[in-house]
């Protein structure tokens, strides 16, 4: 037997012989090919254009919503390797790791490469034609109101083409949708200063205590606020800020903090409040309506709800008053729970008393052109488009840039809901969890290849219109970017008005230039005013001046006692944001799969994060599968032990566990959003992504977890570069 | 079994290096044997015509003109086609020959002419084009013609290129051997570099 004798060892010392002496014979071969391949010119091209070496064009980013300025080094009209774009004021030049990902989403071999029908349980290949067609018709054959338009975040011409075809439909049914947006902290700063997305100025501040905000991670826009905080760190005057992260999970913000404080699941409010006080009782001058609320948060009672040390809360006021301005963040730790909306009130009121409001917590420029101005989503959304289709009232769904099959807790039965909608239209690059229940999938171009123009929600000085433009051509004839999909849907509805442009392009270019005195280009012609535009990949306009209100109030303010202990299920879930996959939308590309966790370093998979005290009571250890049960549904996924983690808390990232999507995506861990519970912020009815309640069995196996830490914490060779020493030995007199 | 399969394979391969070796030791640095195979192109493109002497009917056209990019990059390139035309929409005389249709029908088509690569060096060998130009053309003055003829030979008495050199390794570092004057006026020599990575890396 063949299969006996000759095993795989055997072959491949075979192989290895007779390898070596063929390449023996290879020596003094020249192995010169001639006229085997092709070498194929440019037709036409640019003198600048040169064979083997790149040359750059500038674009933005659309792998999140920071809307950062990328350059796209390109060659032999190839894109290679996108760069930062040092003209926008977002990432001057700089990228993050997700971003560079991006090549990732264009070249991917999972991408949707002609609009599908269904077909029973198969997607049948049709042309653009028919498909908009069967749009046209079913549109046609419903009410207004019953059609509706779900998307994730949008802003700039996309978004001002969408108004309009919604509004040539009759139905003002567009839902925007985010999973992991800071929705909650939004309506809490529009009640505090009046303003949803104030401007952090984290360089001017001398000390940050951010409540679970993880900027350096994956909080807006990361890159911006990484080197607002090297400025910080480093400041002109020579000064170090100091920054304290107050969080029952370790962010890789976290993790970079001079004094990381695990407290209680939900009582950062307790905290902030307890902090206002204790700065009252220290001599800084408070509201009397504020004193009088806070004067019961004494230390003793804020220490025994939050489990942070009176210690601890007295070094923190004294450290706030001390050095000012300080910058108070509430952070999406923060703001995940039923009353989300107290906590982030309570932090901004904190804000206030400390008087950061006009120095680090500032205006931002109004946008000038408002149909363009960006609508941030919110999960709000979700589950009033899920309501309404569970009352039949949906009848025809688009959905671009959102994938709530998989972002939807289970217990929201949108799956179900879903096919109540007679017709779905779904807009995708990969047959991704939504894409599979869609009756029409609509291909669409990558970032990489199409056009468009973005306004960053967070912006970080004046207001800019971000350029998205084509890299390279097409890889495949048969998608279309959102742009001309709108514009061809419009076409059907408006002829007169849109028949004028051949396609998006020629729409957005005539949009810009006839705008262009707006755009900061009053004085140059039509052509200049373009060029300039595409080359430098943003437009900085000026923006109009907003107030921001600095009244503080304790008006309304409501900070409950902490939880109640729930014996049946005792553990709070934290579903993390990572870095790398965010709501799992770039899960399909395998650089973000590969790149390690920031603090587990695990890779390829999901995990349950335990404090050791959590671990060691139900004697598990690393490795170990548990089954992970909430009130609406269980998973299982390996054990990390780590100590960065509140011992009544355990996190689970997002972003895994796609059943669908594409081959580096589908089977890859577990998705955490389908256990959450139904719990909701009292006063935004936003889904409190943090309110769930756990209980951790073992599953009975036990696997080698795959990560590029090493053993023990990692081998550091004797070198003792990060030595472990116990909590009870280190001298807190010196510390924060 | 394998003991038999095992040897099997380690004969053919010994019989495979000796039968090669024994090909390639006989092979001196140029001879009629290191003309590669000729090499059918989508149009016969005339190197004569354009690059050739004007006493035999050539245009005398500097080898840069079209191959622009052999100075700047490392590859020589192919010249976009707008370059062809850019010259022959005014050349009248010429423009109903059959070459020259198929060439406008290309450019009419905005398709890339399938030209097939003469001088095909492995994916581990990495030449580079501007810095011999740079070199031999700018630095020493040579004549164009004779700088790119060491590796190309004599193209402008060619139609349709084909290769000259064996452009085996041993035939690059025969030359890198040699000491060349820095530059044109100088007395002191140098030769090229011999370290392995500045071809493979």
């Amino acid at each position: 037997m063949i299969e006996n004798s000759f095993n795989r060892r055997d072959f491949l010392k075979v192989l290895g012989w007779g390898g070596a002496t063929v390449a023996l014979s290879g020596c003094g071969n020249t192995s010169v090919e001639d006229g085997k391949e092709f070498v194929t010119s440019y037709v036409q091209t640019a003198d600048y254009i040169i064979p083997s070496i790149g040359t750059y064009f500038n674009s933005t980013c659309a792998q999140c919503d920071a809307g950062c300025g990328i350059m796209g080094r390109v060659r032999e009209g190839r894109v290679l390797k996108l760069e930062g774009n040092p003209k926008s004021s977002i990432n001057n030049g700089k990228m993050c790791g997700l971003g560079q990902a991006g090549v990732q989403a264009h070249y991917n071999p999972d991408r949707i490469r002609e609009p599908l029908l269904r077909n029973g349980d198969k997607g049948e290949a049709i042309t653009w034609e028919k498909a908009l067609g069967l749009i046209n018709e079913k549109v046609g054959g419903v009410k207004a109101e019953n059609v509706a338009f779900l998307t994730g975040g949008v802003s700039g011409h996309v978004k001002a083409l969408l108004k309009n075809y919604l509004d040539a439909l009759g139905s003002g049914h567009h839902y925007v949708y985010e999973a992991v947006a800071p929705s909650i902290m939004r309506a809490a700063n529009k009640k505090a200063y009046g303003i949803e997305m104030p401007r952090l100025r984290l360089d001017k501040a001398k000390v940050i205590v951010s409540f679970g905000a993880d900027f350096l991670g994956a909080w807006i826009s990361p890159v911006h606020f990484s080197q607002q905080y090297a400025r910080f760190r480093k400041a002109d005057n020579g000064e170090r800020g100091v920054l304290v992260q107050v969080e029952s999970k370790m962010t890789l913000t976290g993790a970079n903090a001079d004094r990381w404080l695990a407290i209680r699941p939900g009582t950062e409010g307790i905290l902030a409040l307890g902090l206002i006080n204790s700065l009252a009782a220290a001599g800084l001058s408070v509201p009397g309506d504020v004193a009088a609320a806070v004067k019961d948060y004494t230390a003793d009672r804020v220490s025994k709800d939050t489990g942070v040390s009176n210690e601890h809360i007295g070094k923190l006021a004294a450290l706030l008053k001390e050095r000012s301005p300080s910058l108070i963040i509430a952070g999406s730790a923060a703001e995940g729970y039923a009353h989300g909306s107290q906590n982030a009130t309570a932090i901004a009121l904190l804000n206030q008393v400390l008087g950061n409001v006009g120095k680090t917590v500032e205006a931002p420029s109004g946008v000038p052109f408002p149909q363009m101005a960006p609508t941030p989503g919110n999960r709000f959304a979700l589950q009033a488009l899920n309501d309404n289709m569970a009352q039949d009232k949906v009848k025809v769904l688009f959905s671009y840039g959102a994938n709530p099959v998989f972002t939807a807790p289970a217990s929201m039965k949108l799956k179900e809901n879903l096919k109540k909608v007679p017709f779905k239209v779904v807009f995708a690059h990969y047959m991704d969890e939504t894409a599979v229940e869609a009756d029409l999938v609509l291909p669409l171009d990558s970032a990489l290849e199409d056009w468009a123009t973005a306004m960053p929600e967070y912006i970080a000085e004046g207001a800019q219109l971000s350029i998205q433009q084509p890299l390279m051509e097409k890889l495949y004839p048969g998608t279309l970017g959102m742009g001309d999909i709108l514009l061809a849907l419009l076409k059907q509805r408006r002829p007169d008005e849109y028949k004028g442009y051949e396609d998006f392009y020629s729409y957005l270019r005539s949009a810009m230039v006839s705008n262009k005195g707006a755009l900061g280009g009053a004085n140059e012609d039509d052509d200049t005013f373009w060029d300039t535009a595409l080359s430098r990949g943003v437009v900085k306009l000026v923006g109009t001046p907003v107030n921001i209100s600095s009244n503080a109030s304790a008006k309304g303010l409501v900070v409950p006692a902490p939880f109640v202990e729930d014996s049946a299920y005792p553990l709070h879930l934290i579903p993390a944001v990572s870095a790398s996959l965010r709501d799992g939308r770039n899960a399909n590309e395998p650089w973000l799969q590969e790149s390690p966790d920031p603090l587990t370093t695990i890779v390829w998979d999901s995990w349950v994060e335990m404090h050791p005290k959590t671990a060691a009571k139900l004697g598990i250890v690393e490795g170990d599968i548990v089954e992970v049960a909430s009130k609406s549904g269980a998973i299982k996924a390996q054990v990390y032990v780590f100590t960065g983690i509140h011992p009544d808390v355990i996190s689970v990232p997002l972003g895994y566990g796609h059943e669908a999507m594409g081959r580096y995506a589908k089977g890859i861990g577990v998705n955490a959003f389908k256990i959450l519970d139904p719990v909701f912020d009292k006063e935004t009815g936003e889904l409190a992504m943090h309110e769930t309640r756990v209980k951790v069995t073992k599953a009975g196996q036990r696997v080698i977890i795959v990560k590029d830490e090493g053993p023990a914490g990692g081998n550091q060779m004797g070198r003792k570069i990060a030595v472990r020493m116990s909590s009870s030995k280190v001298n807190l007199s010196e510390e924060v | 079994m394998y003991c038999f399969l095992r040897l099997s394979v380690l004969l053919v391969g010994l019989i495979a290096s000796a039968g090669s070796y024994a090909v390639n030791a006989v092979q001196p640095l140029t001879t009629a044997d290191d003309l590669g195979p000729k090499v059918e192109q989508p149009i016969e493109f005339p190197h004569d015509r354009h690059a050739g002497d004007a006493a035999k009917g050539g245009m005398q056209i500097n080898c840069m003109y079209c191959h622009t990019y052999a100075r700047r990059s490392i590859v020589a390139g192919i010249p976009p086609l707008q370059k062809c035309i850019g010259c022959h929409q005014s050349i009248e005389s010429v423009r109903e020959t059959p070459r020259i249709k198929k060439l406008f029908e290309y450019w009419e088509a905005k398709k890339a002419v399938p030209w097939k690569k003469v001088h095909d060096l492995p994916d581990f060998v990495r030449f580079n084009h501007e810095r011999h130009i740079q070199r031999f053309v700018f630095a020493q003055n040579k004549p164009v013609q004779e700088a790119c003829g060491y590796c190309h030979g004599d193209v402008k008495t060619m139609t349709v290129a084909r290769r000259q050199k064996p452009l085996s390794m041993g035939w690059c570092v025969s030359c890198h051997q040699k000491d060349h004057p820095v530059d044109a006026t100088s007395t002191k020599t140098t030769h090229g570099p011999n370290d392995c990575w500045q071809c493979h890396k």
